[in-house]
């Protein structure tokens, strides 16, 4: 009866988009501080913490601080899409109702879960690229391909909103997320290559990395930073088709959820 | 001027501008809408009355594609909704039964940010907010919070918004429920001044006062069947006596009365929860007289006109509203 599936209006989406950038503008001050600090924390503490105790040669020949900074643009960037999609599109869906408003004008449920996946995305690169201006005064990015990250992060934010509103979609209370944190997102941070090279450990573990998003995200971001070779170009098209293949579903997910 | 005079003066010219056929809505196996028939003109005021739980949200929100039919037609705006639910939401205004204001926003801003999902150009979209401002009277709110706004104050902006794209039909789910009476007057002057510049209006509500005033014509729902319609004036002539005598007192007494009522009056109801019985007449007076005469002492009598209220209680022998 719902008529197959549902492929989001870009017009829709921009809209939606276009709320959130309105609020973000209002708040954006309160809402980036602890986002953008806590990378520099992970960077402090264990970068010059840890890396003391690493230091013949750092890690494949560069400083341990050089060698995680990458890594942590895509986490922090897989952190902002996460909670984005999560506890902030739960709140919109079920306590603020943001959603029920929006979906009375020419804006469908579609367009709506499309326009989240691509202000996750935007808020990732917003943030991600003021730690990258961190870490370039810093000296620890130095690439011009680093111009390149912003976009990328767009990407990994969007790839990350997907599989938090798939989440969401499926949950109906607020609790549920410390499983996602706990389960999902708290293991892809600390097996992803961020902090030790996970292609030197025995099999399986590369090849398990392999199937986990963050690991790919890592690879772009590292590449990007420090001049990339081709293979890069595996890693982007790893998540393009993760991305795509899954975006359709929270979409009708969600739509069952908002028109019923 | 009273909703009738107002009907006979528009008239049905307008054409139908909404029709639903067999329309039918299941959650589950739970048959919430079980198969209405409705048309509305264009022009009119038209009325969804029923208690809680009658099917009439159910029924807006398939008017307004947020609820998918489980079968018969429903055309809006002279469009199928499940096949033209974009278009059909560009020409209508939703009022909904749940606030659902932009929290993050402020007052005017609301107004905006709703006009940007119509594509509408933003000049037109901010001569329109100030506009509709001063309709609801919030002008004065414009910046301001809409968690600081009363409740009233938040229902006349969840109307201002669904005029944003100044639709020819609004669909206003329960618009007064949970207002204290001033403001429920002044929901009411608004909706009569959009009926005054021919705007379509449906509206639900479980207040009969409210149909009575607002609707041209309506339906009674109940257990998701509409059980009733015409106008307010049509419903009461065709269902009851037009003048009731409410006889409260003590249960002895009312058992004493009883037989006598029945036998004076067109009919006698329980007045619901309350201790009453109802008389129904088109002579109050020779009523009194014979009670007069029986001696048989009650506390309380209110002599009134019937209406819908009374008319739903005839057909479900419930009371409509608490
Ligand atoms: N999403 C839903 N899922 C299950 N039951 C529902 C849902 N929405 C409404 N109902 C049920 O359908 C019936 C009609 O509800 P509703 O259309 O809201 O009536 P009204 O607006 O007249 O109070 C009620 O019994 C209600 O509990
Ligand atoms: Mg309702």
């Amino acid at each position: 009866m719902q008529g197959g599936i549902k492929i989001p209006s870009p017009r829709g989406a921009f809209r939606v988009w276009q709320r959130n950038l309105t609020i973000f503008k209002k708040y954006w001050k309160s809402i980036m501080f602890p986002n953008f600090v806590e990378p520099l924390l992970y960077l402090g503490a264990l970068g010059l913490g840890l890396g003391t105790f690493i230091r013949q040669g750092g890690i494949n020949g560069q400083d341990y601080v050089a060698f995680i900074a990458p890594g942590l643009l895509a986490s922090n960037a897989m952190f902002a899409a996460s909670f984005e999609s999560t506890f902030d599109t739960f709140v919109k869906l079920r306590f603020d109702k943001v959603y029920d408003a929006i979906i009375t004008t020419p804006v469908n449920a579609e367009d709506v879960v499309a326009g989240e996946y691509l202000w996750a995305g935007t808020r990732s690169a917003l943030y991600g690229t003021a730690f990258l201006v961190v870490l370039v005064a810093l000296g620890l990015v130095s690439s011009p391909w680093a111009v390149l990250v912003p976009p990328a992060l767009l990407l990994i934010g969007i790839m990350f909103s997907v599989m938090g509103t798939l989440f969401t979609s499926l949950i109906h209370q607020i609790d549920y997320f410390s499983y996602y944190f706990t389960l999902v997102i708290t293991p892809l941070f600390l097996v992803s290559g961020i902090f030790f090279p996970v292609d030197d450990f025995p099999a399986p573990v590369p090849q398990v990395a392999w199937f986990t998003p963050l690991y790919h995200a890592v690879n772009v971001c590292r590449a990007l930073a420090s001049g990339p070779s081709p293979v890069v170009l595996v890693d982007v098209a790893w998540i393009l088709v993760f991305t795509a293949v899954l975006a359709l579903v929270p979409i009708q997910i969600m739509r069952r959820r908002l028109v019923s | 001027m009273g909703a009738e005079t107002r009907r006979k003066s528009r008239g049905r010219t307008g054409g139908s501008t909404l029709s639903g056929r067999g329309l039918r809505k299941s959650y589950g196996d739970f048959e919430a809408v079980k198969g209405v028939d409705f048309e509305v003109y264009a022009g009119e005021c038209f009325g969804f009355l029923g208690p809680n739980g009658a099917g009439k949200t159910s029924t807006m929100k398939m008017i307004y594609a947020a609820a998918v039919p489980t079968g018969g037609e429903l055309s809006v705006v002279g469009l199928d909704v499940i096949r033209h639910d974009r278009e059909v939401k560009r020409r209508i205004g939703v009022v909904p039964q749940e606030n659902n204001l932009d929290e993050g926003l402020k007052v005017r801003e609301n107004l905006l940010v709703y006009g940007r999902y119509f594509d509408l150009p933003r000049k037109l979209v901010l001569q329109r907010a100030d506009e509709l401002l001063d309709f609801v009277q919030l002008t004065e709110k414009a910046e301001a919070k809409v968690e600081s706004l009363s409740g009233g104050m938040k229902r006349r902006l969840l109307i201002a918004r669904a005029l944003v794209n100044d639709p020819d039909l609004v669909v206003l789910d329960e618009p007064t429920t949970g207002l204290d009476p001033q403001a429920r007057h002044l929901v009411w002057d608004k909706l009569r001044e959009l009926a005054r510049e021919g705007k379509t209006l449906i509206l639900t509500t479980h207040y009969m006062e409210e149909a009575a005033r607002l609707c041209d014509r309506l339906v009674i729902m109940e257990g998701g069947d509409i059980i009733a319609r015409g106008s307010p004036g049509e419903l009461v002539r065709e269902h009851v006596s037009p003048q009731v005598l409410e006889f409260r007192s003590d249960p002895a007494s009312l058992t004493a009365l009883r037989p006598i009522l029945e036998e004076a009056a067109d009919s006698v109801e329980e007045g619901g929860s309350v201790e009453a019985l109802l008389a129904f007449t088109r002579d109050a007076d020779a009523i009194m007289e014979r009670v007069r005469e029986s001696g048989i002492k009650v506390e309380n009598i209110v002599h009134r006109g019937s209406g819908l209220e009374d008319v739903f209680m005839r057909l479900t022998g419930r009371r409509l509203a608490d």
